[in-house]
């Protein structure tokens, strides 16, 4: 019986090509946007991810950089420096700003950072150099290029004019991107020195980010100290929390797409193979034979659109970023173990359809004209 | 005769035809729900520019969107702009996109800290409309939106922590609610101490004189150190644009996506209900009908279903619209008229892209298959 659902399935090659394909893209729907919501949540926390701090302590109450604001007095730099186990820190001001060249704005996360500072600013340039004094910025490569912008070329950020001296990597997002620029050019535009925004700690080998976050906390008041890890899961949460309505309502569409386009391809499979069906019951086949039938067909079709739409969607992972370098797209497990639990719905509702048409079938068909 | 033909030919399976206009529909509809919810995110983005005073707004040098910059102006802004001729009203606010802890979930909110005093709270900046309770009168007070109020179980005299602080909700604010940027008002003196900047102003609201040239106006208010200045109409399209450059990639590869399945969709059932009926369509080539009818019959039941689906896909989407917008009313899905036209034309498109595998497989059938035994 599985030898002939294997039959019948391969015998129209165009058939089983649409079908396949009509799964693989409905299940494409549901990994692509998995796809883009992964791959912006590591954007997003790219930042974090790789200044190299160990850990983020923010005003009382945020836990947040994207879409946030934290204003520190600059005591906290001495409170927290004299904290055991802290090695070092590095105040950072920030906020979210346009960086505007001529016509075109982009949107971008402004982080001031002191230019000698080891960590707080740039991970990887792309070119040039990182800020050394006033009136110099770097800026996100995929933003130059975007802007047709080179090293020495002037933007102007929070009203005042800059020169690029460096393009970094990785610090785009769908969103936006990162510009770094000297912290006093930051404390002038603000007209204060008196707060930062956030301030970054290094901790020495001896004590763990987890311990030296803890007792920060507890000694410095008004701040909330997370490490590096927390800090990025709470970020992350944001993406997930924005975007878990619209993930569901898209997967439940692409479910159905599915359901249909698989039921329907097994159904006229099904369908055109009505007599023989007709004549396996004349021979005494059980429906449950019959069912085995159908039930594999509906099981190869899904695996394969699985497989495909695995397929694509990877492909989807090396071309869009060439396109859209801002958009990347990442395949975590769980969106795999999510697309074949949808496949194996799919599979179970879309064989139904046919089990229906073979229960209807009358054994005496076979002798019919 | 022809497109009789056709009908009788896609209507002979009623089911299968049923099952090929659900999956256009579906494919229509998600093109359709996608491009609404972007629509709907637009107009909600100029919200509160939109319910608040004056015509103009100042901000800080080069920042020309209020949700997408943060506005710092010069400390002296405000009574330099009270001062220029022409100048009715100045409202000055201090406002900053934070994220709230509510019940362990991540809720964007932009907060508007606005100027206490007297007359409608609208004509200062504040809530345009309160659905319950009062404006704030005290610095840990705040008009909290009614939507996301309800989503998290929170009423008029509830208290949560904004940045460290507690507030409590005195009001509760209509029609201030989006997906991603639901307001909540607080008095602009409690921003400052939130925000660590006393004295700061993000941004002014400007009201001209009656009869004032408000070219001439802009260009005095934008002669101010440090500031820009822009009409309401300009700052709400740069807010749009803005949104429109984050949500215009992943929204045109799902909607690409949607339109390669009705394809596909289509494609099958035309082709099945076509190599179905080869037999037939051999025995109209062999009494003489050329391949033109043959085409004619195949893109007719494919325009039918594809048709056919596109309007139910149109009005699955109205419905599913409705649907979620009831049950999360902090999405606002607009099915606009022009995206509807784009939506039954990509429906008619999916159509004849999904004729042309049949129409080939016609074109090449030899008249003699009317006369060969069914396989």
């Amino acid at each position: 019986m599985l030898r002939l659902g294997y039959r019948n399935l391969f015998q129209s090659p165009t058939r089983l090509i649409v079908s396949v394909g009509g799964v693989a893209l409905a299940l494409m729907l549901i990994l692509s946007l998995d796809g883009i919501l992964a791959g912006s949540e590591r954007r997003m926390t790219a930042y974090i991810d790789n200044t190299g701090a160990d850990i983020f302590v923010a005003q009382s109450g945020v836990r947040n950089m994207h879409m946030a604001s934290s204003s520190l007095p600059t005591s906290v730099l001495g409170d927290v420096q004299s904290i055991e186990g802290v090695l070092d820190t590095t105040p950072i001001l920030y906020l979210t700003n346009v960086i505007d060249v001529g016509d075109q704005q982009f949107l971008a996360y402004i982080i001031g950072v002191e230019p000698e500072a080891d960590f707080g600013g740039a991970w990887e340039l792309a070119s040039g150099r990182s800020t050394s004094g006033a009136g110099e910025i770097v800026i996100d490569e995929t933003v130059a290029i975007k802007a047709g912008l080179g090293l020495g070329d002037q933007v102007d950020v929070l009203g005042q004019s800059f020169d690029v001296v460096g393009t970094a990597k990785g610090t785009a997002s769908m969103i936006n991107s990162v510009a770094f620029i000297g912290l006093e050019d930051f404390f002038r535009q603000r007209g204060t020195d008196e707060t930062i925004s956030y301030l970054l700690a290094t901790v020495s080998g001896e004590d763990s980010p987890e311990a030296v976050a803890e007792r920060i906390e507890s000694n410095v008041s008004g701040v909330t100290a997370m490490t590096r890890g927390v800090f990025s899961s709470e970020e992350a949460q944001i993406i997930q929390d924005m975007g878990s309505d619209i993930v569901a309502l898209m997967n439940g569409i692409g479910f159905l797409i599915g359901v249909a386009v698989t039921g329907l391809t097994i159904y006229t499979a099904t369908l055109s193979r009505k007599a023989e069906y007709g004549m396996l019951k004349a021979l005494g086949a059980k429906n449950s034979h019959l069912y085995i039938t159908v039930g594999w067909q509906t099981v190869i079709s899904i695996g394969l659109g699985l497989i495909v739409a695995l397929g694509l969607t990877l492909g989807l992972t090396v071309i869009i970023p060439l396109g859209v370098p801002e958009l990347e797209m990442l395949i975590l497990p769980s969106a795999l173990v999510k697309a074949a639990t949808a496949a194996g719905a799919i599979a179970l509702l879309a064989a139904m359809i046919p089990v229906w048409q073979i229960t209807r079938v009358d054994p005496a068909m076979v002798f019919r004209r | 005769m022809s497109v009789l033909i056709a009908l009788r030919n896609l209507l002979q399976d009623r089911f299968r035809l049923l099952l090929s206009i659900t999956g256009v529909a579906l494919a229509v509809m998600l093109v359709l729900i996608l491009e609404g919810f972007v629509a709907g995110l637009y107009l909600q983005v100029g919200a509160y520019l939109e319910n608040s005073p004056g015509t103009m707004v100042v901000t800080q040098q080069g920042v020309t969107n209020l949700l997408g910059a943060t506005s710092l102006l010069p400390a002296d802004a405000e009574r330099e702009a009270r001062g220029i001729q022409g100048v009715e009203a100045v409202v000055p606010l201090l406002s900053q996109f934070v994220i709230l802890d509510l019940h362990e979930l991540k809720q964007p909110a932009y907060m508007i800290g606005y100027p206490l005093g007297s007359g409608l709270p609208a004509e200062r900046g504040g809530p345009w409309s309160l659905y319950a309770g009062r404006e704030p009168e005290a610095d840990d007070e705040m008009v909290f939106d009614r939507v996301l109020a309800e989503r998290h179980s929170l009423e008029v005299g509830d208290r949560f922590d904004v940045m460290g602080r507690e507030f409590e909700i005195v009001g509760l604010s209509d029609g201030t609610t989006s997906w991603m940027t639901s307001f909540f008002f607080i008095p602009k003196s409690a921003a400052e101490d939130l925000l660590l900047a006393p004295g700061a102003t993000s941004l002014l609201l400007v009201t001209p004189d009656a009869g004032a040239d408000e070219g001439q106006l802009l260009q005095r208010l934008a002669e101010l150190d440090g500031v820009d200045a822009l009409t309401k109409t300009e700052v709400i399209e740069n807010d749009t644009k803005l949104l429109v450059e984050v949500f215009s990639a992943p929204i045109r590869l799902m909607a690409g996506i949607a339109v390669l399945v009705g394809v596909l969709v289509v494609g099958l059932v035309i082709y099945t209900a076509t190599i179905e009926r080869f037999r037939e369509y051999g025995m109209l080539k062999a009494i003489g009908s050329g391949n033109g009818l043959l085409y004619k019959l195949v893109a007719v039941q494919a325009a039918v279903a594809a048709g056919l689906g596109s309007l139910g896909g149109i009005a699955l989407a109205a419905a599913l619209a409705k649907l979620i917008m009831i049950v999360r009313p902090e999405f606002l899905i607009v099915l606009q008229p022009s995206s509807i036209v784009i939506a039954f034309v990509s429906g008619v498109s999916m159509a004849l892209l999904a004729g042309l595998l049949p129409a080939r497989s016609v074109a090449r059938l030899e008249p003699a298959a009317a006369f060969r035994r069914a396989s």
